[in-house]
């Protein structure tokens, strides 16, 4: 072996052959191109910079022989594998990507079928602002309350409509013709009542709410009029569970309105979830269930439709020209569930084609619906000849609302008003006041910070008491107040920096704030010069750790994978963390060191346990902590970028300034915002599409709202495939 | 019921292979009454009581003739048993009304709540579910008895109104289920699946052809996806083929222009509802049905008999009226006929894959909230059984004895007889005597 590397050596002048040692040494269980054997199937990919991983290859390579090559040699080897196939820009080089065809994911989905039939209603108008709010829970001891309700989140809603045993009430939500709860018949002693209805975020769903005092003949009080006293119990209370494992609450008056809305139609039918490999939702498959999925859709689709055909087509069962605002009426249907004008092929199969299958021209609409909904030109985006600017008006409106383009979007494509970028940003910039725009980016958000699927946050009650339920709960609406607050005004460095957190008197009596004990949710500064940004908000910390401690680890793998956007490999097996008990006079930090200093895990963990250790002043439910297991905690950490640029901080003051002003991290929230609103890869659409995004970011001094925008309107043109090689 | 089964098997010689055509050949010897007949119950219900004097028969025993109410049954006397001095003893919270309906099905209180009736306290729902939803629950269970909709609920005339006085049928305690007296839409729950399969299936052709145009214009790194897709929807329209083999039932034809709640149509209405209740049970969809013609205090006005007047304010008149006594004959007379026509219908119909015809295997029960509706009585409620379903001795009238038993003997008697053999229902303290003893 070593008259082996000698002659190499030799061979090569003073420089050692980087692709020869590989050959030799390497590729036997990595493959000749990195690509992965039978021995170690996964492909070298990763972004340690040169350094670093030339340091690893030297500790730790060959596996059987870690000896076989010098420092030089190794640095040899890692600067070929990082050119030609581990690095990220030779990977790009290697990969070409393009845009897959896709059919509809299934929030676009719900969200195409409400947008197609509510376009028949008008164009709704949201009033719904979070400044607005109140702090003080609406008691509908009033006559009735007649308005609309937000929906924060898509998903299935609890409600409870809790009624004094001499009060009768009926609440109807979205659709009026049949209440949701109705507790006009009061029977026996319940009093409260519950119910359960599915609602798309981002809109706002008309509310009836009567609540009515009766005597004790059964007879409804006449004088039951008016806000009751202040201190007077409230005669009738809705609360919500807002999806997402949300508790019981009022229904905050934030999410109120007086303002009239329409009715949303609502898809009854769930479909198998999306693809989220990639970290973002994909309609990048078919299966059976989702085909019958579309069917019993269609079907339902077609019944609200055929149950409201006169209020949808402006036209009554006697009327004279009813054949023909029916016929035109699906005309339009067709055309908008296409997201384009109708050829006269599609026109004859999509719209004559019913009227003549039927003599009921009321029937024919029902098989136009079935006939519109099934079709791939609705299910898929962009199948068929290109309609350019119609196409642009379809991804620019499932990029900012995954809806169907609303009218003046459509309007602007018919007159050809969607050709330039410019024209594109100002339709995008109408789009961005919807709050269904603002949700997205909080969706974002939720990934970004790897939120979106945290389930029952528990904690050891031994360790943290205290820290209950409701506490969790309490930590989930700060965090949803935080998020709502960041997509709302775009300010990702005010997220990264801010030193505000929301708490309620519970929160604050656990973290050590000083607050009443009853005190509703209010901006505090907890922690000053400790608790920076939302990445030391409490309930991130405390996803990221034990159920009894902190996780360095998981702090650590969530800001180098998550934060920076780095590749990290999973361990080559799978490991539990050292006992605390078995090493009783270590801190948490010594623990973690001690179990990841083989060489082995330092490729890695070089990267996350400098990241992680400069969280290790909150514990494991993120509160603030000078000692870990009776030792001074310690926060000093490192970071090295892709480049090799290295830095030390301390504590997360120096982190979260790091973070707000890394180009690394703008890059990576450039990429994540792309692809979280176009759903396709960046690279698709242009090798420097990335780059120029990242710099649009820093142009608009990080305003997220401005990000999105950008990712939005160079999604909507056409995606450029990028030659492979 | 298994053990008899192979029991019967094995004597005949045949081996298990035999088995699923045999389940298709009712009639192969087995007795009436045993488990594999089919069975069949329907609740008809009509309001404010009747006319005793001419409604209930003189004497007990075999039934010669009929009082003139009941006169419409006359070609089905030999298949009627009516049942004379069955009360509702339940008490508790709710008018008479209002426990008349409530409690005639389920056989429980209702719980106290804020429905004010014209007397008594007010109250809520009833506590416990209704007869027919214990025996669907029961039949559901068994793949032998299981049907498409386990049971179907008929109404006619019920006002678009939810209180104690409207609802019959119960799920479960405070569960009242709403019955569907739009005959229209009843036809779309029997019916409306095959009319979708059907337009679907032809949509799917459109589709398939569209998706190979479509085939042809995307990059061949797409066409996977789409033609993945084509082959579910291929895979659809097969399904869909032996589906609507399937389905091949009598569908009715509902005439057009009947409205829901519409007074004058109540006629109408009824016949549709009748027609499809037939047919539903021709097709096997449901062995359980019940009928609600109005409601508890019902207000229909006769006019197609020349009334002109509410029902329920008639029902109030005293006996020596006799103008409203004769009213209260014909509307009953008229109920009768619904009842009648049903028992036509089914008589006129062969049994599906049995013997007789469809009321040899059906059992209407036809009732009332009250006894007699000028004293508001909840004893001596007229409980009318036609048709050989839950295999009653039948031809006959059964006078019980003073004070009467309770009509939680006959719920009782009507699951026995489906084979749900229960110790009680409703409120046990009237169970104790067991179920009528009626075949």
């Amino acid at each position: 072996m070593l008259i082996a590397a000698l002659t190499l050596m030799l061979a090569a002048g003073d420089k050692p052959d980087g692709p020869a040692l590989y050959k030799q040494h390497c590729a036997r269980c990595h493959g000749a191109e990195g690509q992965g054997a039978k021995k170690y199937a996964k492909p070298l990919a990763g972004d340690l910079a040169v350094p670093q991983l030339a340091e690893y290859l030297d500790k730790t390579m060959p596996e059987d022989d870690p000896d076989a090559l010098d420092a030089d040699q190794s640095r040899a080897v890692a600067e070929y594998i990082f050119g030609t196939f581990y690095g990220k820009t030779a990977r790009d080089r290697r990969t070409p990507v393009r845009a897959d065809l896709s059919r509809l994911t299934v929030r676009q989905y719900d969200a195409a079928v409400a947008d197609l039939v509510g376009s028949f209603r008008g164009e709704a108008t949201y009033d719904f602002r979070p400044e607005g709010a109140r702090a003080e829970p609406v008691r509908y001891a009033r006559k009735d309350f007649v308005g609309s309700v937000f929906a924060p989140a898509t998903g299935e809603y609890e409600f409870a409509f809790t009624l004094p045993a001499d009060v009768r009430g009926r609440v109807w939500l979205n659709d009026f013709n049949k209440p949701l709860v109705d507790a006009w018949v009061r029977s026996g002693p319940e009093t409260e009542f519950r119910a359960r209805a599915k609602l798309l975020g981002g809109r706002g769903y008309r509310l009836k709410i009567e609540a009515v005092k009766i005597d004790k003949a059964g007879k409804n009080k006449k004088d039951f009029v008016g806000p009751p006293a202040p201190e007077s119990p409230p005669a009738a209370v809705l609360r919500w569970a807002v999806p997402g494992g949300r508790p019981l609450e009022l229904v905050p008056d934030r999410f109120l309105s007086e303002a009239k809305v329409s009715e949303v139609y609502v898809s009854p039918v769930s479909f198998p979830p999306d693809d989220r490999s990639l970290g973002w939702e994909r309609g990048n498959f078919v299966s059976k269930a989702w085909d019958q999925a579309t069917t019993d859709a269609a079907v339902a689709a077609a019944d609200h439709v055929t149950a409201r055909l006169d209020e949808l087509t402006g036209t009554k069962p006697d009327a004279k020209d009813r054949g023909d605002k029916l016929k035109a009426f699906v005309t339009t249907f067709v055309g908008r569930a296409f997201r384009r004008p109708l050829d006269d092929k599609q026109k004859s199969l999509y719209v004559e084609g019913p009227f003549k299958r039927e003599a009921d021209p009321a029937q024919a609409v029902r098989r136009a619906v079935l006939l519109a909904l099934k079709s791939p030109r609705f299910l898929y985006r962009e199948v068929g000849e290109p309609t350019p600017q119609h196409d642009t008006a379809a991804r620019l409106a499932f990029a900012l609302w995954d809806g169907l383009p609303d009218k003046q979007l459509r309007e602007a494509a018919d007159k050809g008003k969607l050709g330039t970028p410019e024209q594109i940003r100002k339709q995008a910039e109408r789009m961005r006041a919807d709050p269904r725009f603002a949700l997205k980016l909080e969706g974002f958000l939720r990934h970004w910070l790897q939120v979106d699927h945290v389930g029952e946050l528990a904690k050891d009650p031994k360790k943290f008491p205290g820290f209950d339920a409701a506490t969790a709960a309490d930590l989930r609406a700060s965090l949803d107040r935080t998020l709502a607050d960041a997509a709302t005004s775009g300010d990702f460095r005010k997220l990264v920096l801010g030193d505000e957190l929301y708490l309620n008197g519970r929160l604050a009596k656990l973290y050590g704030a000083d607050l009443p004990a009853d005190a509703a949710w209010q901006r505090v500064k907890l922690d000053p010069g400790q608790r920076v940004g939302v990445l030391t908000h409490p309930f991130v910390l405390a996803t990221f750790a034990y159920p009894g401690a902190s996780s360095p680890i998981h702090r650590g793998v969530f800001l180098a994978r998550g934060v920076m956007g780095r590749v990290l490999m999973p361990p080559q097996e799978a490991f539990s963390p050292l006992a605390e008990d078995l090493h009783p006079t270590l801190s948490t930090r010594e623990r973690v060191t001690l179990q990841t200093r083989g060489a082995n895990c330092q490729g890695c963990h070089t990267v996350i346990n400098p990241l992680g250790f400069t969280l290790e002043g909150f514990d494991g439910i993120g509160k603030l902590r000078e000692l870990d297991r009776g030792k001074p905690v310690e926060i000093t950490g490192a970071y090295t970028d892709r480049a090799g640029a290295g830095r030390t901080f301390t504590g997360p003051a120096e982190l979260a300034a790091f973070v707000a002003d890394s180009p690394e991290v703008h890059g990576a929230v450039a990429e994540g915002v792309f692809h979280h609103f176009v759903g396709q890869p960046v690279r698709a659409f242009g090798a420097d599409a990335a780059d120029k995004l990242r710099e649009s970011f820093a142009a608009a001094k990080y305003d997220l709202r401005v990000l999105a925008v950008e990712a939005a309107v160079l999604g909507a043109m056409p995606p450029v495939a990028v030659a492979a090689r | 019921m298994a053990a008899s089964r192979r029991e019967f098997l094995r004597h005949t010689g045949l081996s298990a292979a035999a088995l699923p055509f045999l389940a298709g050949l009712p009639g192969l010897g087995f007795a009436n009454g045993t488990p594999h007949r089919k069975q069949r119950l329907v609740i008809v219900f009509s309001p404010n009581g009747i006319v005793p004097k001419h409604f209930w028969p003189d004497a007990d025993g075999e039934l010669t003739a009929f009082k003139e109410i009941c006169t419409p049954l006359e070609p089905f006397r030999d298949q009627t048993l009516m049942l004379n001095n069955i009360c509702d003893k339940v008490e508790g919270d709710g008018d008479n009304h209002m426990r008349g309906i409530g409690c005639l099905l389920t056989g429980t209180e209702l719980f106290p709540g804020n429905i004010q009736g014209g007397s008594h306290t007010p109250a809520g729902w009833a506590k416990g579910n209704s007869i027919d939803q214990e025996l669907k629950t029961f039949l559901q269970k068994s793949p032998a008895t299981r049907t498409r909709f386990g049971s179907l609920e008929f109404g006619a005339l019920v006002p678009d109104r939810a209180d104690t006085w409207t609802r019959m049928v119960y799920a479960g305690g405070n569960q009242p289920i709403a019955p569907i007296d739009d005959p229209y839409q009843m036809f779309k729950k029997l019916y409306g699946g095959a009319k979708d399969r059907e337009v679907i299936g032809s949509v799917l052709d459109d589709v398939a052809d569209d998706l190979k145009t479509l085939s042809g214009q995307i990059a061949a790194e797409d066409r996977k996806l789409l033609e993945q897709h084509t082959t579910f929807v291929r895979e659809m329209e097969q399904e869909l083929k032996e589906a609507r083999k399937a389905d091949g039932h009598v569908v009715p034809k509902l005439e057009d222009g009947l409205r829901e709640g519409e007074n004058d149509h109540l006629p109408r209405i009824c016949k549709a509802q009748l027609d499809l209740m037939t047919a539903a049970f021709q097709a096997d969809f449901t062995r359980v049905a019940t009928f609600q013609i109005t409601t508890s205090v019902g207000q229909a006005r006769m006019r197609w008999l020349g009334i002109t007047d509410d029902h329920h304010n008639i029902s109030h008149e005293p006996d020596t009226n006799k103008e409203a006594v004769e009213k209260l004959i014909k509307i009953n007379r008229w109920y009768c006929e619904q009842v009648a026509y049903l028992a036509k219908r089914l008589s006129d119909t062969p049994e599906p894959g049995g013997e007789g015809s469809m009321l040899d295997h059906t059992t209407i029960v036809w009732t009332n909230e009250l006894g007699q509706g000028n004293s508001h009585t909840l004893n001596n409620i007229p409980f009318v059984l036609v048709g050989g379903g839950l295999g009653f001795r039948m031809g006959r009238s059964h006078k019980y004895a003073k004070p009467g038993v309770p009509h939680h003997r006959l719920l009782l008697a009507m699951a026995h007889a489906f084979g749900h053999r229960l110790p009680a229902f409703g409120s046990s303290n009237f169970c104790g005597d067991g179920p009528l003893s009626l075949s």
